[in-house]
């Protein structure tokens, strides 16, 4: 049963992808990460001089963005041999999307 | 169990992709982790729709320390890079070195713990308990699953290290080890929306 | 028999109670939710005896609300669910060329899991704490102010259950997407196996959803919390916003491996190809997604508005136009065909009618304006009675009598199942065609009597007469199926001249399903071999030890656990006369201990590897490897 198959995955025995040589992009993830961040929470201090609705859309766009580059990068979402892993959670990711337009417009009135 | 491809002396880098049942764990666990987007978007939705019934509780703006939630955001996200030089140690065949990266990591997580339990205290004790008000359940479940994810990470790393102490990185604990940390990066993925969304927007006002 | 290490196999009750198989674990399936089809079947006659005409007392009041919250909650969750988990694993591995599913133990896991969420749900009723808020559990009356104890076994039941079904549904797009046969691609794949696909897609998203919602619901009623309750900012909107947002996708679950059955049985039975494969698979797919934009038409009357209404009231009409596709595929099928009249056969030609009917009903209720009128009326019931029965059941009874020589090696005796269809489809229309006609005519759904004098009292008494009939025709098919055990087990690998792979080994296959995984060279993979003239498929291997999975106690230790757990936390502040047990459940000691053994059993599983065994090639040529 546990004889390999050849359809579905390839077995990459030989990978030479060169974003997996040493650890710079990931590092450079963490470091973009603590930059979105702390740009987040900035944002929060200078609230009184920045509208409302700039405030909640830039840190929206923040997490999101942080999202797609831990997710990209360390946990290789970009990587071949991904395609399932991408549809499922882009999937998960719409679902959850309308639960939010859900509890944002539907349950009060 | 098949063994790993041989292409003369080397293994393979990626040992926890070598087998059919290490690629299927893999596989697995990303829609698990799909399913777990829409549990979190679940959560979050009911903390939306509910965080202004704050009822007779203190408010949002002056209930979260946000200097606290910040140095727990930094604990986390390092965590997550911890465990990503753990897999890139892996991919060196470096058991010591992914050991290391691996304590520190759960190290890294019990100090978030203890942050969070601390500051849990702190809101009790100014009047935001778990039954105050709709506001303050969604809040302690939202927040309070997120945390029980992180106990449960810790557990299982934990638990982890132990078994590559007594077996040794090979083709059936490569799997576990990368598994385990898809999980960390994702629990520390819901956390930047929880500080976005919970405490950074709660401050907006 | 050489081995490395030693192999562990059990014989009789504990080989059932330990295996990992997928062949077995189907079987299982087939039983437990045939029970429990059993238990709400007999929970649905006593609710027509009931109604059968005005102004009976029969049952008092109360108890027609627990029956009618039972019955639905146990056929939805405890019988169907379960009786299609039945044949995706009797099934899916054969179809695609599989030994196993990806995750035996993780299945035998589901199944376990599945079960004690039964017992946990039903053993409400040897406690008369039966729950009583509807299938659908809607807040406040379901909450701590208006719910009955009941409720707590409503919540904790499915919560288990729930959690079987999620791993399910990973477990079995996992072997779809990494375990197909070489040469077998997407576009290669049987119906069934792309319905189950696409089923466990929609159980990955779905369950999540109410998972949360129980868990709101739990801690509301539990530990104080107060998501629902208005006094504290709650609101009771959002429980069924949660509820249908699993919902909604829920009878999409229910209904897709039913139209894969079709496919195949109309398919093999009409001795042509399914017409139109691509379009089918692409309106499968999309009435998957659509699924998951519609459930507020569950709630059209909530007051959500006009806008909110008229999306979803569109959104939900979309989804007739794949579905639309795929009835005419299947009637394109058996035009020009070549059409045997079996059991099977008869119930999916029944099955496309029948569906019909209960789609058109569908768009109807669609129509928001209009559903104002109809909501919470006999009408609603008609309607997904229709597509419940009238489409899954249906399709569960022509995969039954299709399969069952390959799950069981013995063909049921097709006179009686013909009198099964006849009795069933008969009953099943004089049932609930007429409750179009109360609907309309003003009954309201869920009450436990009806004056008379308002036009309604013949129709209730044909609609109970009609159930009776369906209940003729189950015990008609226990019957066979009892019968048919006696017989030997001698049928023919492939009895109806099938298309696809699991007729390509014998009936039943061998422990590891195929000696040599075949070599897929098109779409209806066995019959591409059977129009050139071979017997059997192209091996795509040479034949070599097979490595199975171990059998294993833990799963069931793993769902006591949390049949312990759930009882810890719902009696935690219950009276007691026993001082000592009072305080074991008050301070959690129970519901600790319930969760400690599922944790250890995760904590063991980590912990202690499973080898497997091995079977050699000596024994693979003697072909003596079978259940």
């Amino acid at each position: 049963m546990m004889s390999d198959q050849g359809t579905g995955q390839a077995m990459d025995v030989v990978k030479r992808s060169k974003a997996h040589e040493g650890p710079r992009n990931h590092i450079i993830a963490y470091a973009l990460s603590i930059v979105l961040t702390a740009l987040a929470f900035l944002v929060i201090y200078y609230q009184h001089v920045l509208e409302s609705w700039f405030v909640y859309g830039f840190l929206i766009i923040l997490a999101v963005v942080q999202a797609v580059v831990q997710g990209v990068f360390w946990m290789h979402l970009k990587d071949r041999g991904h395609l399932q892993q991408r549809i499922f959670m882009i999937g998960g990711c719409i679902i959850a999307f309308t639960a939010l337009i859900m509890a944002l417009y539907w349950v009060w009135w | 169990m098949s063994d790993a491809h041989v292409q003369g002396n080397t293994l393979p880098r990626e040992l926890e992709k070598a087998t059919l049942e290490g690629r299927n764990k893999i596989l697995g666990f990303w829609l698990f982790l799909g399913a777990e987007t829409v549990l979190f978007g679940s959560l979050f939705a009911t903390f939306l729709a509910l965080r202004d019934s704050v009822m007779d509780g203190p408010a949002e703006s002056e209930l979260f320390k946000l200097s606290m939630v910040a140095v727990a955001t930094f604990i986390l996200l390092t965590s997550s890079l911890t465990s990503v030089m753990a897999i890139q140690a892996m991919h060196r065949h470096n058991l010591k070195s992914l050991m290391q990266w691996l304590i520190v990591t759960v190290v890294l997580g019990f100090a978030f713990l203890g942050l969070e339990i601390y500051e849990f205290k702190e809101y009790v004790h100014e009047g935001h308990g778990f039954t105050t008000s709709a506001f303050s359940s969604a809040f302690y479940t939202l927040v309070g699953f997120h945390g029980a994810h992180v106990v449960f990470g810790v557990v299982w790393i934990s638990i982890i290290i132990g078994q590559l102490r007594t077996r040794g990185l090979n083709v059936v604990t490569a799997p576990k080890v990368y598994v385990a940390g898809l999980y960390w990066h994702f629990v520390d993925l819901v956390w930047v929306f929880i500080f976005t969304v919970v405490y950074l927007m709660g401050k907006v006002g | 028999m050489a081995h490395a290490h030693a192999v562990k196999r059990y014989r009789g009750l504990m080989d059932w109670l330990t295996t990992v198989d997928h062949k077995k674990i189907g079987i299982l399936y087939l039983i437990g939710g045939g029970f429990f089809f059993l238990v709400g079947g007999i929970e649905a006659i006593l609710i027509r005896i009931q109604l059968a005409k005005p102004e009976l007392s029969f049952l008092p009041a109360h108890t027609f609300n627990e029956l009618i919250t039972m019955h639905g909650t146990t056929m939805i969750f405890f019988a169907a669910m379960p009786l299609i988990f039945a044949f995706m694993n009797a099934v899916v591995p054969l179809q695609i060329g599989a030994r196993d599913v990806a995750f035996p133990f993780v299945n035998a896991l589901s199944y376990w899991l599945f079960l004690f969420g039964g017992i946990v749900l039903n053993i409400s009723w040897f406690f008369s704490a039966v729950p009583a808020a509807g299938w659908t559990g809607y807040v406040p009356l379901s909450g701590p102010e208006y719910g009955t104890f009941g409720v707590n076994f409503y919540v904790m039941g499915l919560q288990v259950a729930g959690i079987g079904t999620l791993i399910g549904g990973i477990n079995f797009l996992v072997t779809i997407i990494n375990m197909r046969a070489p040469g077998m691609s997407f576009m290669r794949m049987p119906l069934f196996s792309w319905t189950a696909f696409l089923t466990s897609a929609l159980i990955l998203f779905a369950f999540p959803a109410i998972t949360v919602g129980l868990v709101l619901l739990m801690f509301d009623r539990l530990f104080g919390a107060n998501f629902f309750n208005i006094d504290l900012g709650g609101n009771v909107v959002l429980w069924q916003h949660l509820f249908w947002i699993f919902g909604h996708p829920e009878v999409y679950i229910l209904i897709l491996p039913a139209f894969g059955i079709i496919s195949e049985v109309i398919s093999t039975f009409s001795s042509k190809r399914l017409f139109g494969y691509s379009s089918m698979v692409f309106a499968t797919v999309l009435i998957g997604f659509l699924g998951f934009m519609v459930w507020a038409h569950h709630m059209f009357t909530v007051g959500m508005g006009a806008v909110a209404n008229a999306l979803f009231a569109v959104a939900t009409m979309l989804i007739a136009i794949p579905t639309g596709i795929k009835i005419f595929n299947w009637i394109f099928t058996m035009w020009g065909g070549h059409i045997r009249f079996t059991t099977a056969s008869l119930f999916a030609m029944g099955f496309i009618p029948t569906f019909v009917m209960g789609g058109v009903t569908g768009v109807m209720l669609g129509a928001a304006p209009a559903d104002y009128q109809f909501h919470d009326s006999y009408f609603v019931v008609a309607h997904f009675h229709y597509v419940i029965v009238g489409g899954l059941v249906l399709g569960l009874f022509a995969g039954a009598f299709y399969w069952w020589p390959k799950m069981f090696g013995r063909i049921l005796n097709e006179r009686m199942g013909i009198w099964t269809f006849v009795l069933f489809f008969t009953g099943f229309h004089l049932t609930f065609f007429i409750q179009h006609i109360l609907g309309l005519q003003g009954m309201p759904r869920r009450v436990f009597t009806y004056m008379g004098g308002q036009g309604w009292d013949t129709s209730n008494l044909v609609s109970t007469i009609g159930a009776i009939l369906m209940g003729l025709g189950t015990i008609l098919f226990l019957v066979n199926a009892i019968i048919t055990a006696s017989k030997p087990k001698n049928a023919p690998a492939d009895p109806w001249d099938g298309r696809t792979l699991e007729w390509a080994i014998s009936s039943p296959p061998p422990e590891y399903n195929f000696k040599q995984l075949p070599l897929v060279r098109g779409l209806d993979a066995l019959f591409v071999e059977k129009s050139e003239g071979h017997k059997a498929m192209t091996p795509a291997e040479p034949v070599g030890p097979i490595h199975m999975p171990s059998p294993s106690l833990i799963p069931i230790v793993f769902s006591v656990g949390l049949l312990i757990a759930s009882l810890g936390f719902m009696y935690a502040n219950q009276p007691f006369s026993n001082e000592f047990i009072a305080s074991l459940f008050k301070n959690h000691v129970i519901a600790i201990a319930g969760l400690a053994l599922t944790f250890g059993c995760m904590v063991v599983r980590s912990i202690k590897d499973d080898h497997g065994y091995h079977i050699e090639v000596e024994e693979l040529e003697k072909e003596g490897v079978h259940q």
